[in-house]
């Protein structure tokens, strides 16, 4: 169970460390004046240091809220059934290739499912790589990486 | 009337078979995108951008501004029949939609809602014809200051008008400054903030920035909402529809104020979803059966809608004459318009003639094939609605991630869209805007180069952003609205506390 308090604080120190790296990484650029203007690292720096700050404010500010549950333990559960799969799939894409990523990926996440039965799953698990295929190499000729197992197989 | 006569040249241009043709697919596909769950215009008309590389130019428009015409209006069928706002701005819709729906009368409140989105539309789409050209003739006289000073306007009125705390504001408007700097600088040359990936030379792409926030966001969002579907009948009944269209006229007050505050919150970026809030509640506070409201008043749909539709379409007026989107859809589409070669901004009007007028004609007739076809087909998304949401769900996905992937063939773009999803999940869920961070991913650069030009034409003086009486006010009232939010804050601390703010938290 995660309280929005705690959600709150999660998030601004997120936009507060991208607002410091972005500031320091800016001074590489210089900040100041040259003979060509307002050098290039100047607007970045002033960028990172506003979200530096705004999140500081955020961070304080997140004192205020009351710690109610904002994510609840059904939730959280939710929440990555959907993402575990889905950061599985896209790390799966440069081995795999984006095909047989997308056809282990439909069969994996409906075959769990109780409602769905294993022939459904299988016909929606090699319809959607062939839909993607159809759409983009044959339709608008924009190629999907097809990954080492591509390579190998000469495909 | 040289503008009437540029119309019906326009008119030439879009209504032709292929043209027309293409209004029914984006339109279909918009509606599509605004029913599902998960997709919205944004995302859905990024997800289109890359197959239209091809196409004329003004195909490409009248294909991507139709698909925002069908999610505008699919995202109020959902609210309508399911109680489930398929876009942001259709949440307000939700308030009188749904009761007046289970209540028995869906016909009702679909006809209802349409009729006065279309009112809304033709408002917004009337003050284009008549005003964007005008702006544009005004803006060429523009140089670097007056631009610097409309884009900071702009950005001044999210933080002051655009209904989100303040300061989370500005930290997602900043962060889209941030992402627009990554890259080669236009101006030096330099690489900036690639934190020594070599791949981010090439800069980072509004569009996966919006496939990640705005589809992987929405999508985890979606996961907490239960979707126990109470849904009402959704056949329609064509007599009901023209009844009810026929009654519209009762609340020609409301629908002109609504529309009225719609073209505002549209021209400067307030964008679609405040606009519908605000209409909603000063509609609310207007009427005198205000204490009807949220129980299925008609005036509570005709306010959001309105406002809606007329905030959505006058967005694309400061896109076209000043090259500064009036919302997040607007702003993929100004992003399409500079892939395609074109220059957004004053010079539109005079080199891409048969580009704006063709868009604009089109943006009347696209709004009536909207309206026919979101009616005629009201039962057929409605039954897409029961398609569960694990199967949904990485359908949705595995279109943002080719998406993001085939807009330069990145893997890096495909780990870059799903980090934005759990930022876009995480904003959403604390209520950070993120139409302006996309915003400002769009056009941060402009907004930067129009700064750096004028502190090179005044040698380092901010005294340039007050050289003249136009770039004086444009920038006092960016800074009034800036500090808008400080001012009432201050009042609110002074005055006696008023009584809603006691009321117990739901």
């Amino acid at each position: 169970m995660i309280s929005r308090r705690v959600l709150e604080i999660a998030t601004a120190v997120l936009t507060g460390t991208f607002g410091a790296t972005v500031a320091i990484s800016s001074l590489d650029n210089g900040i100041g004046w040259s003979t060509a203007g307002v050098e290039a690292g100047a607007f970045p720096f002033l960028v990172g240091l506003i979200i530096l700050l705004g999140s500081l404010y955020n961070l304080v500010r997140s004192r205020l809220d009351p710690p109610q549950v904002s994510i609840t333990r059904a939730d959280m559960r939710a929440l990555l059934a959907l993402f575990l799969p889905a950061a599985a799939f896209v790390a799966a894409i440069p081995l795999l290739g984006m095909y047989v990523a997308t056809a282990a990926y439909m069969l994996g996440v409906l075959a769990v499912r109780p409602a769905v039965s294993r022939l459904k799953a299988l016909v929606y698990a090699g319809v959607t790589p062939l839909l993607l295929y159809l759409v983009f190499e044959w339709a608008f000729q924009v190629s999907l990486p097809h990954g080492v197992l591509g390579e190998i197989l000469g495909f | 009337m040289e503008n009437v006569d540029a119309l019906m040249h326009g008119f030439g241009i879009a209504v032709t078979v292929p043209h027309l043709a293409l209004m029914v697919v984006g339109v279909l596909l918009g509606i599509l995108v605004g029913v599902l769950p998960g997709l919205g215009a944004p995302n859905g008309v990024s997800l289109l951008l890359p197959l239209t590389f091809g196409m004329q130019p003004v195909s490409a428009i009248i294909l991507l501004s139709s698909m925002y015409w069908g999610a505008l209006f699919g995202g109020s069928v959902t609210s309508i029949l399911f109680n489930i706002p398929g876009e942001p701005s259709s949440v307000a819709t939700t308030f009188d939609g749904y009761p007046m729906a289970r209540d028995g009368r869906p016909t009702t409140a679909l006809a209802t809602a349409f009729g006065s989105a279309a009112f809304g539309a033709l408002v917004g789409v009337v003050l284009i014809t008549f005003l964007a050209a005008w702006v544009a003739k005004a803006a060429l006289a523009f140089g670097p200051p007056e631009f610097f000073a409309v884009y900071f306007l702009a950005f001044a009125s999210f933080v002051g008008m655009g209904g989100y705390p303040p300061i989370k504001t500005l930290v997602s408007l900043s962060i889209g400054f941030a992402i627009a700097a990554i890259g080669i600088d236009t101006v030096s040359g330099a690489v900036r903030l690639t934190m020594g990936v070599d791949e981010l030379v090439k800069g980072v792409n509004f569009i996966v920035a919006v496939m990640g926030l705005f589809g992987i966001g929405e999508l985890l969002i979606a996961t907490e909402e239960s979707f126990q579907l109470k849904s009402v009948s959704s056949r329609v009944d064509w007599r009901e529809v023209v009844r009810t269209i026929a009654t519209l006229p009762r609340h020609g007050v409301a629908m002109l104020r609504s529309a009225a505050i719609g073209c505002w919150m549209g021209i400067t970026p307030g964008g679609p979803t405040a606009a519908s809030f605000m209409s909603y509640a000063i509609a609310k506070r207007l009427s005198r059966r205000s204490q009807a409201f949220g129980r299925g008043e008609p005036e509570g749909i005709v306010a959001p809608e309105t406002a809606d539709h007329a905030a959505g379409t006058s967005a694309l007026l400061p896109m076209l004459s000043l090259g500064i989107p009036g919302s997040a859809t607007a702003a993929v589409m100004m992003g399409g318009l500079m892939i395609w070669g074109l220059n957004p901004g004053p010079m539109l009007f005079i080199e891409q003639k048969d580009f704006v007028w063709g868009l604009i004609a089109s943006m009347y007739v696209g709004n009536i094939v909207a309206v026919v076809l979101v009616l005629a087909t009201v039962p057929v998304f409605a039954a897409l609605m029961r398609v569960p949401f694990y199967l949904i769900a990485p359908l949705i996905l595995i279109i943002c991630t080719v998406g993001a992937y085939s807009v330069s063939n990145s893997y890096l773009d495909v780990l870059l869209m799903l980090g934005f999803g759990v930022v876009g999940y995480l904003f959403k869920k604390l209520s950070y805007p993120l139409a302006p961070l996309v915003l400002a991913t769009v056009i941060g650069d402009k907004a930067e180069d129009a700064f750096r030009q004028s502190m090179l034409m005044s040698k380092g003086s901010l005294g340039i952003f007050v050289s003249n009486g136009l770039v004086g006010s444009l920038m006092a009232a960016g800074l009034i609205l800036l500090l808008l939010p400080l001012l009432l804050q201050l009042r609110r601390l002074r005055a006696p506390k008023p009584s809603f703010d006691q009321e117990p938290s739901p």
